[in-house]
């Protein structure tokens, strides 16, 4: 049993509590509380605030500039018109769809590769995770843009043999496949987590498995992959929560455009253009708020989906 | 296993929190909104307070541009804040890019800047909306201004804007190139778009790989608007309206597919790599290039960033005739003001420095356009670099071939740049034919602006 599981135990209580308890309970509570405060503060002031500004915004005609104007549903029936959005969705369905299984097979396998107790296993662990700190950052989207230009890294590689590479981030083709693999870059945090997963499988499965004569390939369908589910299921919906709303990327390769030709063009890249470039904060609102329906159906179909293929040992 | 079931972590949580901590917890959540509530008002009077301890007026002072125009507009604010020991101007400036979305959240805000460096694809949106201040109404000496520039500020909503400087649209030439290619640099006062497409491919021919004639036009609309006028088109009507049709526009892009397919301009990739270096780093300034379209007033910048003298040249024309090219002056930038400034009399003070004292033209100098004030034009005139007087001369030059000033861009205008730069990498990269982008862009424009 692990730690969690031990202190759930130790905290539960068997019967009522005396008075003297309940009031020193009471007081510890006022202290987390106040403890809290800071953080309690920021929820309310900087994410509960703004979302229910922007849920009421999404039912108006906001500019901006002047009051808002109540418009019932016709931000989102505008939606159903609106070309470039579909445009947006399209790519931001095929990055989360692409990208992230693609990123966490990187992770497993790299996962895979140092659970064999490679000698100086933190430092690997470290250089692997360190794209993860830095993937998400303006300075890694800036060298990426660099690397992949026509005249950069990459193309200067492949020169040396004689190809002539595109324009990686400036070909609307290849500008989307850029940005995802730089997203698969990005394996580190889900590869600590598989490998958390992978040294939690006891190996006495993988010694009796062996006794019998299987394969590598069949101890890791029969006994890893199995085993390590639960990660891969909480690695996935981490993932596709966070890959749905990905901005700095496609922001700043694009030099905020969304170019070429749309092909980064991003729904929060979109929703961005909408609201600070085009004056039409109503609208940008109402496609945040799409984004959050969106994000919590995969999310749902992710949990319901676990029941058939997640094997929890216990 | 790592995996919990669900019903421990629930357990975890709700132990020790009966019935009546539950009460204490909705009071403490009331405490902490009520402190959210108070710090966010507290915040937002700190940011609109704009005496400062010692009783000075603060006003802040937002603009776009580089590092030079930094320099120079710092030198104008020390000059103004010397005369008016009173008043502290507070500058913010950034990138073109960013400066939009900051004002818009900043106006949105109620936390707009005092003044305001506005421009006129944006002036319209905001003048309209009531953002901008009527400045009529203040202290500030309109007489030396060229009537033009002035006419160029007023809105439905009264004077919203002051020029500060005058601009023409232009293709810069980068001698260096057309040296190295061993190609003789245009005549600008009789050359044609096909002298243009000639020469550019030539160049093209005769430069290293990775070296072309000329940039590409599309990425911004002021190109757009040289062509349709030399058609007897123009971008805008008087009455807000898009001023062409998709037919005009697609042969625009026609041209320019022509360019593209002669490598008198660089491939589809490269151009919009293009389009997102800044100004230091474009393919004029590199040697890249050996023309580009650039506003007049950019050349000094430019010039430094390339590290050699380069030429303004005017448009080519249909014709060949100077007078054909129809070229127009624009206003540059205005010199805006928040209808909401707590301190209406100082900002008003401020741009009437700005627009009319030799002290502020003598800092500013050519950075933001030829000063639209004929004193401070003379007055400053000796003290000019090499780089400002070309502009300057050039300015003098074109104002008898000038075409009749067009429309001011409606509301929405702002939108136009995006569509226009988006289309045409469709066109380049045989997204869209021609005819197919020109329908879409020009629904697209007409929706942005209706």
């Amino acid at each position: 049993m692990s730690a969690i599981g031990e202190l759930s135990t130790m905290t539960r209580r068997k019967g009522p509590m005396t008075k003297e308890e309940k009031k020193a309970n009471g007081r510890d509570n006022k202290a987390a509380y106040i403890f809290l405060l800071p953080w309690l503060v920021g929820l309310v002031a900087i994410t509960v605030g703004p979302m229910l500004m922007s849920l009421y915004l999404s039912f108006t005609d906001y500019n901006l500039l002047q009051p808002p104007e109540w418009v019932g549903l016709d931000n989102f029936v505008r939606m159903f018109g609106d070309a470039r959005l579909h445009n947006s969705l399209r790519v931001t369905f095929t990055y989360v769809l692409v990208g992230v299984p693609l990123q966490l097979a990187v992770a497993l396998l790299i996962a895979l590769v140092l659970d064999k107790g490679l000698r100086g296993l933190p430092f690997y662990r470290s250089i692997f995770y360190l794209p993860s700190l830095l993937g998400g950052s303006v300075a890694v989207a800036i060298l990426w843009k660099q690397i992949f230009g026509t005249t950069g890294l990459v193309n200067q590689v492949l020169a040396m043999v004689g190809i002539e590479g595109p324009g990686w981030i400036s070909d609307p083709s290849t500008a989307l496949g850029s940005i995802i693999l730089l997203h698969v870059w990005t394996f580190g945090a889900p590869m600590i987590i598989f490998l958390a997963g992978l040294r939690q499988i006891p190996n006495m499965y993988y010694e009796a498995a062996e006794v019998d004569g299987a394969t590598t390939l069949q101890r890791f369908w029969r006994i890893t992959l199995p085993l390590l589910s639960p990660i891969i299921f909480f690695n996935l919906v981490l993932q596709i929560i966070g890959s749905f709303p990905s901005f700095t990327q496609a922001f700043i390769v694009s030099g905020g455009n969304g170019g070429p030709s749309d092909s980064t063009m991003f729904f929060t890249l979109y929703l961005y253009q909408k609201g600070f470039g085009q004056f039409d904060m109503g609208y940008a609102s109402a496609m945040a708020w799409v984004l959050l329906v969106i994000i919590g159906v995969f999310t749902a179909i992710n949990f319901i989906a676990s029941k058939y293929w997640v094997f929890y040992d216990d | 296993m790592p995996a919990q079931p669900k019903g421990e972590a629930v357990a975890l949580a709700t132990t020790g929190a009966p019935r009546r901590t539950k009460r204490r917890l909705r009071a403490s959540a009331l405490v902490a909104a009520t402190a959210a509530a108070v710090l966010a008002l507290t915040a937002c009077g700190g940011g609109s307070e704009a005496k400062s301890a010692d009783g000075k007026v603060e006003l802040r002072f937002a603009w776009w541009g580089g590092d030079k125009r930094a320099q120079v507009t710092q030198a104008a604010i020390a000059a103004f804040e010397a005369e008016n020991p009173n008043i502290k101007i507070k500058p913010e400036y950034g990138d073109w890019s960013g400066y939009w979305d900051k004002l818009a959240t900043q106006v949105a805000a109620n936390d707009a800047p005092d003044i305001i460096q506005m421009d006129e694809k944006y002036i319209t949106e905001y003048s309209t909306r009531g953002a901008l201040l009527d400045l009529s109404k203040y202290k500030i000496d309109t007489s030396k201004l060229d009537a033009a520039a002035l006419d160029a500020g007023k809105s439905e909503k009264g004077l919203t804007g002051i020029a500060a400087g005058i601009n023409a649209a232009t293709i810069l030439a980068n001698p260096a190139v057309f040296k190295a290619a061993g190609v003789a640099l245009p005549d600008d006062k009789t050359w044609t778009w096909e002298d243009f497409e000639r020469i550019s491919a030539e160049v093209t021919a005769k430069s290293p790989k990775g070296t072309y004639g000329a940039a590409a036009y599309g990425t911004d609309e002021a190109s757009l608007g040289v062509w349709l006028r030399q058609n007897g088109k123009s971008l805008y009507t008087d009455d807000g309206k898009l001023g062409f049709e998709p037919s005009d526009i697609a042969q625009w892009w026609s041209f320019l597919k022509e360019l593209s397919e002669k490598k008198a301009v660089p491939s589809a990739s490269e151009v919009v790599e293009a389009e997102a270096a800044p100004l230091d780093q474009s393919g004029l300034a590199t040697g890249k290039n050996g023309l580009a379209f650039w506003w007049s007033n950019q050349l000094p910048a430019l010039e430094k960033a390339a590290g050699g003298e380069l030429q303004i040249l005017r448009f080519p024309s249909k014709t060949g005739k100077a007078a054909d090219a129809k070229l127009w002056y624009k206003a540059s930038q205005f010199w805006s003001a928040s209808s909401r400034t707590k301190h209406p009399e100082e900002t008003a003070k401020f741009i009437d420095f700005l627009t009319n004292n030799v002290k502020a033209g003598e800092a500013l100098l050519a950075d933001r356009g030829v000063y639209p004030n004929s004193d401070v034009r003379d007055a400053i005139a000796p003290k000019l670099a090499k780089a400002d007087v070309k502009v300057v001369t050039f300015i003098d030059q074109i104002k008898g071939e000038l075409g009749d000033a067009p429309a001011a861009p409606p509301k929405g205008a702002g939108a136009i740049q995006e569509i226009v730069k988006r289309y045409t990498s469709e066109v380049l990269f045989n997204r869209l034919s021609t005819d197919e982008a020109g329908k879409k862009a020009v629904d697209e424009m007409k929706s942005a602006i209706s």
